[in-house]
C-alpha cells in the first residue's frame, strides 16, 4: 500500500505582538493554503495518493479546497486525496496534540508541518518514532529550516516511498525537556527554554531582554533569529552535534555599550524579526546531553522555543535535560541531494557520465 | 506578600479587577431585570468578555476616545461612564446618561471620551477615524479606539476605515471582539479570508490576536498597540478571542450553541477567575480583598438599580430637546 502522509497546518501561527514591536511579518491564510497546495503536488510526484490532515476553523482547509476544484474543472489531476482525522475542533494547541497522536496511530509515513517552531514543538511531543518535515509559517522559526515548500514535498515523498535509504532519509534531532517538582516532563522545547523574570504568560513573546535571565538551546545559531541566535553568537552549536549551550544573562543591557555590571558582556542579538537588542551576558556553557541542570532563578516564567508558556514560583523546582536523537526529521538537504546524486527523478536511466 | 511579577502595581491590578466585577455585575444584574420586563428596549450583555474593554481602556485616558458597539455596557464601564448615569439610561429614566431618550445601545459621554454604544452595527470605525484625525491634527498625542463584532467586521463601513486611517496613519487601534458569533452565526460562515489579521495585513497595518479572556494578554498587547499609535506609529488591529456567557440579546434561546457549550466556557473561559487565581496565586492580591471589591461593586449595582426606578421617566416636552446641536 502505497504510503499516507500526515499534514498539521496550523492557521494561527504568526499572529502575536511581534508584528506591532517588530516588523514581523504576517502570512496570510491564502499563503498557507497555496504553501499546501504546492506540497500536496511534490507528494503526488512522488507518488503519493493520500494524506491526512488536521482539522482546523481558521480557513486554511477551505482555501485548499478551492484549489482542489479549481484543478478539477480544468481537467488536472495534480494532487492526493486530502482526508481529515475525525475529532472536534478547540482552536487550541491541543488539536495539534490530538490530531499528530490519531495520525501515529493511523501509521503515517511522515508529517508535513506547517506553523513557528510552537507548532512544530506540539507534533514532536506526539509523534513517537514519526519523522517530522517541517516548513516555517511561524515568527521567529529556528527549527523548521527556511527552504521553498515544494522542495520539502519532494523530500518528504522521496523518504517515504522508500527511495532514499533510511540512514539519508532521516535525521535525528535534540530536545530539551522541563521538569517541574521532580514529576513526569512538563514540557519541552525544540531550540531553546528562556527563564524569564515575568511571571505571567501575556502575550507570550520574548522581546524585553532586561527580563532574561537563563538560556538553554538545542543547538546554537548564528544564522537564525530568536534565543538560538544569542547563543550562537556566542559559542556555536550545530544541530547535528551532542548537546547544547546554556547562557546567564543579567538585567541591564538596555543600551548598547559597556555593560553595566563589571562582569558582564553586552551582545547586540537578533532576537526578534528587525529588532536587535542588547543582552547582558553572564556567562555560557556547554550543556551535554543527559545531565540534569538546576536553574539559579527561582521564580519568573518558562518560554518555551521563545514563547511565554507557564509561570513558577520560589516553591518550584526545575530541572532541565537535554536528549539527543529525540525524535526524527526529514533530511530535506540529505534526501535532494542523494535524488540529484542517483538520478531519482530521472524517467528513464541516463548516463552516469556526461563524456561524449 | 511576594514581589509583584505583573505589569501593573497592585493599585491597578485590584483598579482592573473592580471595573471587571463592575461589569460582569452590571450585566447580570440587567439579565434579571429584563427577564422581570422592568426594562425597556433592547439588551446585549457584555458578561464573558469584561477582560478585553478593560484589558485595553486601562492604558487610556479621557482625552482618548473610544468607538462603541450595540453591546457596549463594558466599553461605557471601563471608560469611566458614571454606573448610576448608565443604569438609570438603560431604564430609560430622565436622570440617564442620555436623559434616558437612547437606551442600552445610545449610551455617551463625551466628558469621558465614551463617543457612544451604536445600533448600527460598524458604524463606530468611521466615527473613530475622525476622532482621531482631530487628535492628529490638535498634536494632543490623543488615541482612538473602535471596537467591532466578529459579524459587524464584514461591514463596508469597517473595512473602508481601515484603509482611512492607514492612509492618514491615523492613531487608532481597531479592535475585533471575536466571540465566534453574530447573533446565531458561527463566524466560519460568513467571514471570508478567515483572519481579521490577514484583513489588516491587506491594508498595510499590523494585526495581532490575542486571547481575549486572558486580562494580561490583552493589556500587554494593547498597551504596545495604543503606545505606537500614540507616538505617531499608526493603525493597528487587535483581535481578541473571547466568549459571551449570555445570548445575542436577552431573549435568545441559543439553539445554535453545541451541547454543554456555555457550561464549558463558563467553567474554563470565565475571565474573572483566571485573572483572580493568577493574582491571588502570585502572592499580590489576598482573596478577601477581591471579596471587599465583590461586596462594593454589589451594593453600587444595587444602588444605581434603586436610584433608577426612583428616578423620573422623560416628559413628552423633552422629545424636542438634545435633537440639533448648533456648531
Ligand atoms: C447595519 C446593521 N445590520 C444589522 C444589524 C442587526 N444586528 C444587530 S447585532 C448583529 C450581530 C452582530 O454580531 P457581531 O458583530 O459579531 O457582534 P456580537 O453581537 O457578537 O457582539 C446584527 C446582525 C444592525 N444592528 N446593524
Ligand atoms: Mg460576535
Amino acid at each position: 500500500m502505497a504510503p499516507v502522509v500526515g499534514i498539521v497546518a496550523n492557521p494561527v501561527s504568526a499572529r502575536d505582538i511581534r508584528r506591532v514591536v517588530a516588523n514581523a511579518t504576517s502570512l496570510q491564510i491564502a499563503d498557507r493554503a497555496n504553501i499546501l497546495l504546492r506540497v500536496l503536488a511534490a507528494l503526488r510526484a512522488c507518488g503519493v495518493q493520500d494524506v491526512v490532515m488536521m482539522p482546523e476553523h481558521g480557513g486554511i482547509r477551505s482555501h485548499v479546497e478551492r484549489g482542489l476544484v479549481r484543478a478539477r474543472a480544468r481537467g488536472e489531476d495534480l494532487y492526493p486525496a486530502i482526508h481529515t482525522v475525525a475529532m472536534p475542533v478547540t482552536g487550541t494547541a491541543a488539536d495539534t496534540h490530538r490530531a499528530t497522536r490519531e495520525m501515529r496511530l493511523a501509521g503515517v509515513a511522515a508529517i508535513v508541518v506547517l506553523g513557528g517552531d510552537g507548532t512544530h514543538r506540539a507534533v514532536a511531543a506526539e509523534c513517537g518514532a514519526v519523522p517530522i518535515a517541517g516548513i516555517s509559517t511561524g515568527t521567529n522559526n529556528a527549527f523548521p529550516e527556511h527552504r521553498e515548500p515544494t522542495i520539502t514535498g519532494l523530500a518528504t515523498g522521496l523518504a517515504v516511498t522508500g527511495r532514499v535509504p533510511p540512514h539519508i532519509a532521516f535525521a535525528g534531532n535534540k530536545r530539551i525537556d522541563v521538569s517541574v517538582n521532580g514529576g513526569a516532563v512538563a514540557e519541552m522545547a525544540l531550540v531553546d527554554v528562556a527563564l524569564v523574570t515575568e511571571r505571567y504568560i501575556g502575550a507570550r513573546a520574548l522581546w524585553r531582554t532586561e527580563n532574561f535571565r537563563e538560556l538553554y538551546v538545542t543547538f546554537a545559531d548564528p544564522e537564525v533569529i530568536g534565543m538560538s541566535a544569542i547563543a550562537g553568537l556566542l559559542e556555536p552549536v550545530g544541530r547535528d552535534e551532542s548537546g547544547g549551550l546554556m547562557v546567564r544573562l543579567a538585567p541591564g543591557g538596555s543600551e548598547t555599550g559597556p555593560a553595566s555590571d563589571p562582569g558582564t558582556t553586552t551582545l547586540l542579538a537578533p532576537i526578534a524579526p528587525g529588532m536587535m537588542a542588547p543582552v547582558s551576558v553572564t556567562d555560557w556553557r556547554r550543556m551535554p546531553a543527559g545531565v540534569p541542570f538546576v536553574p539559579k532563578v527561582t521564580s519568573g516564567s518558562i518560554a518555551l522555543d521563545g514563547e511565554r508558556e507557564l509561570s513558577f514560583t520560589e516553591r518550584d523546582r526545575l530541572s532541565l535535560t537535554l536528549r539527543d536523537d529525540a525524535f526524527h526529521t526529514v533530511n530535506v538537504a540529505a534526501v535532494m541531494r542523494h535524488a540529484g546524486q542517483n538520478r531519482l527523478l530521472t524517467g528513464t536511466p541516463v548516463p552516469v557520465s556526461a563524456d561524449l | 506578600m511576594s514581589q509583584n511579577p505583573f505589569p501593573l502595581d497592585k493599585a491597578d491590578l485590584l483598579k482592573a479587577y473592580r471595573t471587571m466585577r463592575t461589569i460582569r455585575d452590571f450585566e447580570e444584574r440587567l439579565h434579571v431585570d429584563f427577564a422581570k420586563g422592568d426594562i425597556p428596549g433592547f439588551v446585549h450583555l457584555y458578561a464573558g468578555e469584561e477582560a478585553c474593554a478593560t484589558g485595553i481602556m486601562m492604558h487610556l485616558n479621557d482625552n482618548d476616545r473610544i468607538a462603541s458597539t450595540h453591546r457596549g455596557h463594558g466599553h461605557c464601564i471601563a471608560k469611566g461612564v458614571d454606573v448610576h448615569a448608565m443604569m438609570a439610561e438603560i431604564y430609560g429614566r430622565s436622570t440617564g446618561a442620555c436623559r434616558g431618550k437612547g437606551g442600552s445601545m445610545h449610551i455617551a459621554d463625551l466628558s469621558k471620551g465614551m463617543m457612544g454604544a451604536n445600533g448600527i452595527l460598524g458604524a463606530g470605525a468611521p466615527l473613530i477615524c475622525g476622532a482621531a484625525l482631530a487628535a492628529k491634527v490638535r498634536g494632543d498625542r490623543g488615541v482612538g479606539i473602535t471596537f467591532v463584532g466578529d459579524g459587524a467586521s464584514n461591514q463596508g463601513t469597517f473595512l473602508e476605515s481601515l484603509n482611512l486611517a492607514a492612509v492618514w496613519n491615523l492613531p487608532v487601534v481597531f479592535v475585533v471582539e471575536n466571540n465566534g458569533y453574530a447573533e446565531s452565526t458561527a463566524m466560519e460562515w460568513a467571514v471570508s479570508c478567515d483572519s481579521y489579521v490577514d484583513r489588516a495585513t491587506g491594508f498595510g497595518m499590523p494585526g495581532v490576536t490575542v486571547d481575549g479572556t486572558d486580562f494580561f494578554a490583552v493589556y500587554e498587547a494593547a498597551g504596545e498597540i495604543i503606545r505606537r499609535a500614540r507616538d505617531g506609529g499608526g493603525p493597528a488591529l487587535l483581535e481578541c478571542n473571547m466568549v459571551r456567557f449570555y445570548g445575542h440579546f436577552e431573549g435568545d434561546a441559543q439553539t445554535y450553541r453545541a451541547k454543554g457549550e456555555l457550561e464549558a466556557i463558563r467553567a474554563s473561559r470565565d475571565c474573572l477567575t483566571i485573572l483572580s487565581e493568577r493574582v491571588i496565586e502570585a502572592g499580590v492580591v489576598s482573596r478577601d480583598e477581591l471579596q471587599a471589591i465583590d461586596r462594593e461593586v454589589a451594593d453600587r449595582i444595587e444602588d444605581a438599580v434603586r436610584a433608577a426606578k426612583a428616578a423620573p421617566l422623560p416628559e413628552a416636552s423633552d422629545l424636542l430637546t438634545d435633537v440639533y446641536v448648533a456648531y
